[in-house]
């Protein structure tokens, strides 16, 4: 740590913690609403600790019974809806990494003719309005069968998540510096060794970036999941506005929901950042 | 059997050439050293021995064969990169057992061979660490450790001491030339430091622009330089240089200049009048009474043993090593002396050496 004089690096703290507290009091306010009756929720001025918790909200929505004291047997029964969220963002997750790994490395380290524009090609898919794509893509899927599907949902969030996850692990593999590659090369190692081996592990903090971007996207994706799918499946983000009704809108409900949606979120980011340590290539070269 | 040898070698990047008409033989088991300017093409010749760039003209051959088209790891090459090029996310044995691995060789013999390359090197402690957790010079060692272990037929080095502090480039010099007499392996080592060249070569390659200006021994490039290029780039202090006029006094040839009269030897004569480069080494440069370079004293540097003393004279500055004990004052008029078959002459123009 460099030294600094004590005043300034309070008022650094203070600062620094405000921002925090601006960024994270809608997210503790939403909490507080999942755990507020519903003549509660609105009242003024807004009731930060001041009220009595209640597990309804949860109860309503996924159907637990808590220690008989509440009345069981949710009506929303979201409990599965959960599911087909984590589902679908682990797996269009895994499957756009993968590919995107590959395709970045052939990208970053191989020659073949025009494979200066081909960043630029994958790209362009991505600079169409999902919208344009969400219609053509429902009658596609009605007739190939994949409509309704876990795979379809899963085929189309990596393909969306794609691009940019190609872009970004380039970026990452290009800044390995070739001799790296070189040096395997001379001392007798096939390309396919050299990728396992030597590059994916120096790329994890990228692949782990790369992971958290798509798995976010498929986790709040919306229109594709309200298009593709009718009633084999529907993720959190779908299902929450179904809270929203003619009659008025069930806030505590579908805040209890988003708690719980934010969970396994929360977790997989967690998981994932052990990896996105920077300086991976630190001590390889010269300095 | 490791004979290397480039027969009108050239490379190409698009349109530009960088290397043209490199012809040279290096036998089984020599010490070349390729030295040579920034951006002389010293690194391209060893990655086109490597087969990591493709050679645009020419036939590579080793050990009698012609390589050109062979995949590097078909070649039989260990090389050290100009930066190391270590594998950050494994330890030091992993890094020099990486060879070992890709070939799957069995335990015992890694283990073996891994100790003995980090033994010699001094670094069986560190076998355990990481190379972000190793100081310069040890990862230089790490990179070394790796091509021992190859038993390969070639070594190349590419500038492997340039980011080391003097005193462990000398103690690295002296490990990696004993290294190369154990091996006996045909040794390929790019520099452009002209001591290292001068210390560690059994031949010097030295290149100028893509093309090889002079090969040969330490001594021969010290004694007999081709050309002004390779006499201002060995030797330290450098070489001074004095344009002038071959002219002739009492029947003897004598190089003149403002300030200069310099004897020649007798076949020199046959330059009469032709306008030379005279070359003359500091350390052939003494301190005399009527000696053949005049002019005045402008800085005495201290360098241990001896001094550097730098004389003004014909209009340029002329470096002569000194005894430490010889005394004279600063702006003093002082006389330098020189045996005349120690000057080297270069025609003014085409700064070629001119033969007796
Ligand atoms: N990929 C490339 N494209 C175009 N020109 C190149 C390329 N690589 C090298 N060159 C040119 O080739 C010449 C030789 O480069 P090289 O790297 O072999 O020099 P070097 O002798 O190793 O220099 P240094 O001592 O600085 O390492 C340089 O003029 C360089 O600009
Ligand atoms: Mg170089």
């Amino acid at each position: 740590m460099i030294v600094q004089s004590r005043s300034r690096a309070a008022a650094r703290a203070v600062l620094a913690w405000g921002v925090v507290a601006l960024f994270v009091f809608p997210l503790f306010f939403w909490i507080t609403v999942a755990f507020k009756e519903a003549r509660e929720i609105f009242d003024l001025p807004p009731r930060l600790a001041n009220f009595t918790p209640t597990l309804n909200n949860f109860n309503e929505v996924f159907g637990l019974s808590l220690g008989g004291n509440l009345v069981g047997g949710g009506n929303f029964n979201m409990g599965p809806r959960l599911w087909d969220s984590i589902v679908i963002a682990v797996f269009s997750t895994l499957l756009a990494v993968t590919i995107a790994t590959l395709a970045s490395y052939a990208l970053s380290r191989m020659k073949f003719r025009a494979r200066h524009h081909y960043v630029s090609w994958v790209l362009s898919t991505r600079m169409m309005p999902p919208v344009a794509v969400a219609i053509p893509m429902f009658f596609i899927y009605k007739d190939i069968g994949l409509l309704d599907s876990y795979l379809g949902v899963i085929l189309i969030h990596a393909v969306m998540n794609l691009p940019l996850a190609v872009l970004l692990m380039k970026s990452f593999f290009d800044d390995i510096p070739l001799e790296i590659d070189e040096s395997a090369v001379i001392d007798g190692a096939s390309r396919w060794y050299i990728f396992r081996r030597v590059v994916l592990p120096m790329a994890k903090g990228g692949i782990a970036a790369t992971a958290v971007l798509c798995f976010i996207f498929s986790w709040t994706e919306f229109l594709f999941v309200l298009t593709l799918t009718q009633t084999g499946l529907k993720t959190v983000p779908v299902v929450s506005s179904t809270f929203v009704t003619s009659t008025g809108t069930a806030w505590g409900n579908m805040a209890a929901l988003g708690v719980a949606a934010m969970a396994p979120a929360f977790l997989f980011v967690l998981l994932v950042q052990k990896q996105l340590v920077r300086g991976l290539t630190l001590g390889s070269l010269k300095q | 059997m490791a004979q290397v040898s480039y027969r009108k070698i050239a490379k190409s990047y698009g349109a530009v050439e960088v290397m043209r008409d490199v012809e040279l033989d290096i036998a089984d088991g020599e010490f070349a050293v390729l030295l040579g300017s920034s951006g002389c093409g010293k690194t391209t010749l060893l990655r086109m021995t490597a087969g990591l760039e493709t050679i645009t003209a020419g036939d590579l051959m080793i050990g009698g064969a012609r390589v050109n088209d062979r995949p590097p790891k078909d070649r039989d090459i260990a090389m050290v990169f100009q930066n190391y090029a270590l594998y950050p996310t494994m330890k030091v044995f992993e890094n020099i057992a990486f060879s070992l691995r890709v070939k799957k060789a069995p335990e015992a013999e890694v283990k073996r061979k891994v100790g003995a390359a980090a033994e010699v090197l001094n670094l069986t402690d560190y076998l355990d660490r990481y190379p972000r957790e190793l100081s310069g010079g040890q990862r230089q060692r790490v990179a070394m450790g790796r091509a021992m272990v190859r038993d390969a037929e070639v070594f190349l080095f590419d500038e492997p001491l340039s980011n080391l502090d003097a005193k462990l480039r000398a103690h690295m010099r002296v490990e990696i030339r004993q290294l190369h007499d154990r091996q006996g392996a045909t040794t390929i080592y790019v520099t452009h430091d002209q001591i290292e060249a001068m210390t560690m070569a059994d031949k010097i390659v030295l290149m100028k622009g893509g093309k090889v200006e002079q090969v040969g021994t330490p001594d021969e490039l010290y004694d007999r330089p081709v050309s002004k290029y390779a006499a201002d780039f060995v030797g330290s202090p450098s070489m001074n240089f004095i344009e002038g006029e071959i002219g002739e006094r009492e029947g003897a040839p004598i190089f003149l200049a403002e300030g200069v009269a310099a004897p020649l030897p007798a076949p020199m004569a046959r330059h009469l009048g032709r306008r030379t480069i005279a070359g003359l080494r500091p350390s052939d440069l003494h301190p005399a009474e009527n000696g053949a370079v005049q002019g005045t004293l402008t800085l005495a540097e201290k360098t241990g043993a001896d001094q550097n003393l730098h004389v003004r004279a014909a209009g340029v500055d002329i470096v002569s090593t000194a005894p430490r004990n010889f005394q004279v004052r600063q702006g003093q008029h002082i006389a330098l002396a020189i045996p005349p078959e120690r000057v080297h002459l270069f025609d003014a123009a085409t700064e070629r050496r001119l033969g007796a």
